[in-house]
């Protein structure tokens, strides 16, 4: 289980990477498109075709970001209870509340363009807490707290 | 006695044993705190593999009182969707099959793209009638695996002739036919599937129909094939003879699912119809661009200058009619034309401060569980779907809706089978002509008060245009007391509307 969680903190970090990513690989690839003639508007927004080939960046995004990264950070979450890890559970928890804030920032973005800047804050916020969760598991693992059937418990 | 004991003093002595069971326990609890309710939610979200639009979500009678409604229930019941058609007596004035194919074919402007053709072409024929003509389409699907239906957006047909799969009827399978009939209103309308129609109608599903008694009038269907805008199927600039000094009617149709904006450079123009209704008094305007929601359609009359020099209508940023010589193309104006205030009052047929009915549309977003799918989707008065209201309306009510979003995003709003009046927008009455409109164009954080007649029984989507937001759960249905359909969604036909 503590490997789980060490596993699973790396994998949340690595998802905001790929999420980063993903965007700038799109964006890119807008502007060229853009460069190269093609024109952008609501419809053309809209219309769920595909005018240059970036545009699976937004996909990845949005289908990782709404749908993988809370999953991952709910089953963290649940691994965390398990672990046994000193302030474990706390920084999972931190960890989904810092995902839910990313999304409530993401989707507020598309309206106040503001919340969007701040979605790009939290995202480093979040990829810090998840890599400082994984990191924590392995500077503590074997101090006194951790309780395991081969430890002979000091009672009071 | 003595298993208590002992673990009295197990628990004396905290045992390790015990101290990791407890832990154990503990962290269950935890788990099942945490995914409990999500599983629950989840669970509670799924759809049933078939169901009824009508048993579905909750009614919602507008206000109207217990006594009203059952008087209006009177000598109306029980009528099934299928009952509500044209005089099958009546030959049609106008008669024409429609084939649909699923295929690669080639555009008007010669590009080859992917999807879906009536008659072997995308854009399907143009259909042409002429007021009070009763229209007459037979449908066959030749090769579209999911099955078809045909709905004439704009139109209002008797409810059988809706074309809404697993409403009005059933998707159309392989190898079938199913006949639409209905009587026109002069205007410019358009048809389109509404089977699995998010993904068939911007794959090209849909076509042009035009009631007009001048065959001369230019049709500018725009739909994106691939990314790639085109106007009846052509790409850039798509010219049109015209001669100086005549008056040239460009009838436009945004079949997208997003806005589109139109203006024109090299003369002044006139919005003389929306969504195939006359604007009363309309005055000649220039630059200003005139906003087409998804779905609607806007008519421009536009007199050609007598000196000879041409006109460039703008079709979005990407595509343009140009009008005899034509004339340079010029950036969208910053002014937009408002129907609310635009052309002149004229009386009107019914009274919308006596309404039998007033309902709510509030669309906003929220997380939650969609058929078993979490995620951020459209809610309706704070719900999701399927526990969306069923405004249902009897025969002859004055109905009244207020149409509010704040859901961080435009919505395109669609109600079959009516016309409805706007009445007024963030609260400032309209004092133009009066603007009736099929689909209209709720901006984030606006809301407006329309009213129409219920003068056409049936079961009615009224959803958003913006064919992925309806699959997404912004789809709620207008019905009339006593109404019942005998289709299903899902089922053995497999009826998918969205
Ligand atoms: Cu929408």
């Amino acid at each position: 289980m503590r490997t789980a969680y060490r596993v699973l903190a790396y994998i949340i970090a690595a998802e905001v990477v790929i999420q980063a990513m993903a965007m700038v690989y799109a964006v890119a690839g807008l502007g060229k498109w853009i460069e190269d003639g093609g024109v952008l508007d609501k419809a053309v927004m809209d219309s769920d075709t595909t005018p240059f080939d970036e545009v699976v960046g937004f996909a990845i995004h949005g289908i990782n970001g709404m749908m993988v990264i809370p999953l991952l950070a709910l089953v963290f979450l649940i691994v965390s209870f398990f672990a046994r890890i000193r302030g474990g559970v706390k920084w999972a928890g931190l960890v989904l509340l810092l995902v839910v804030l990313q999304i409530v920032l993401g989707i507020s973005g598309h309206s106040v363009p503001f919340l969007g800047a701040l979605h790009g804050l939290n995202a480093l916020l979040l990829f810090s807490a998840a890599v400082y969760a994984a990191r924590r598991e392995r500077t503590i693992t074997g101090t006194p707290t951790a309780v395991g059937e081969h430890r002979v418990p000091t009672t009071a | 006695m003595r298993r208590s004991a002992n673990w009295r003093s197990l628990r004396e002595r905290g045992h390790p044993g015990r101290r990791v069971r407890l832990r154990l326990v503990v962290a269950c609890v935890a788990t099942a705190a945490v995914a409990g309710p999500l599983l629950w939610y989840w669970q509670a979200s799924r759809l049933p593999s078939t169901y009824a639009v009508t048993d579905h979500g909750y009614a919602d009678a507008g206000g109207a009182t217990h006594n009203q409604a059952a008087h209006a229930h009177v000598g109306h019941s029980g009528r099934s969707v299928d009952a509500l058609t044209a005089d099958p007596a009546r030959p049609p004035d106008v008669a024409l099959t429609l084939t649909a194919r699923q295929e690669r074919f080639a555009l008007a402007s010669g590009r080859k793209v992917r999807g879906y053709t009536l008659n072997g072409q995308s854009p399907g024929p143009v259909i042409r009638a002429t007021a009070g003509q009763l229209v007459q389409v037979t449908l066959i699907n030749e090769s579209v695996p999911d099955g078809v239906a045909l709905h004439w957006h704009g139109v209002d047909v008797p409810n059988a002739a809706d074309g809404v799969a697993g409403v009005t009827q059933d998707a159309v399978g392989l190898g079938r036919t199913h006949t639409y009939r209905f009587v026109v209103d002069p205007g410019t309308y358009w048809y389109h599937s509404h089977q699995v129609s998010h993904a068939q109608v911007v794959g090209g599903m849909l076509g042009a129909l035009v009631v007009s008694p001048d065959p001369a009038d230019t049709l500018a269907l725009v739909h994106v094939y691939d990314g790639i805008r085109t106007v009846n199927g052509q790409e850039g600039d798509v010219r049109v003879p015209a001669a100086p000094g005549q008056r040239v009617r460009v009838r436009i149709v945004n079949t997208d699912n997003g806005r589109m904006s139109a203006w024109v450079s090299g003369a002044p123009f006139t919005l003389v119809a929306i969504d195939g209704t006359d604007v009363h008094g309309p005055t000649e305007v220039r630059d200003v661009a005139v906003p087409v929601t998804a779905g609607a359609r806007a008519d421009l009359s536009i007199s050609m200058p007598a000196d000879g020099g041409g006109v460039r209508v703008h079709l979005g940023g990407s595509a343009a009619l140009l009008l005899g010589a034509g004339a340079p193309a010029v950036p969208k104006p910053a002014a937009e034309l408002d129907p609310l205030g635009y052309g002149t009052p004229a009386a009107l047929a019914f009274d919308p401060e006596r309404a039998d009915r007033r309902f709510e549309y509030d669309i906003g977003r929220r997380p939650g569980f969609l058929d078993g799918k979490p995620g951020l989707w459209w809610s309706i008065n704070g719900h999701l779907y399927p526990d969306v209201p069923m405004f249902t309306v009897a025969e002859g009510d004055v109905v009244r809706m207020r149409i509010a979003n704040h859901s961080g995003e435009a919505h395109p709003m669609h109600l079959h089978g009516h016309h409805a009046l706007v009445l007024s927008r963030d609260g400032r009455s309209a004092t133009g002509s009066p603007w009736w409109v099929d689909s209209l164009d709720v901006g984030n954080g606006e809301s407006y008060d329309i009213a129409f007649v219920a003068d056409n029984p049936g079961i009615w989507m009224d959803h958003c245009h913006n064919l992925p937001h309806a699959g997404e759960g912004l789809t709620a249905h207008l019905m009339y007391e006593g109404v019942t359909t005998p289709y299903t969604v899902g089922g053995r036909a497999g009826n998918e509307p969205e």
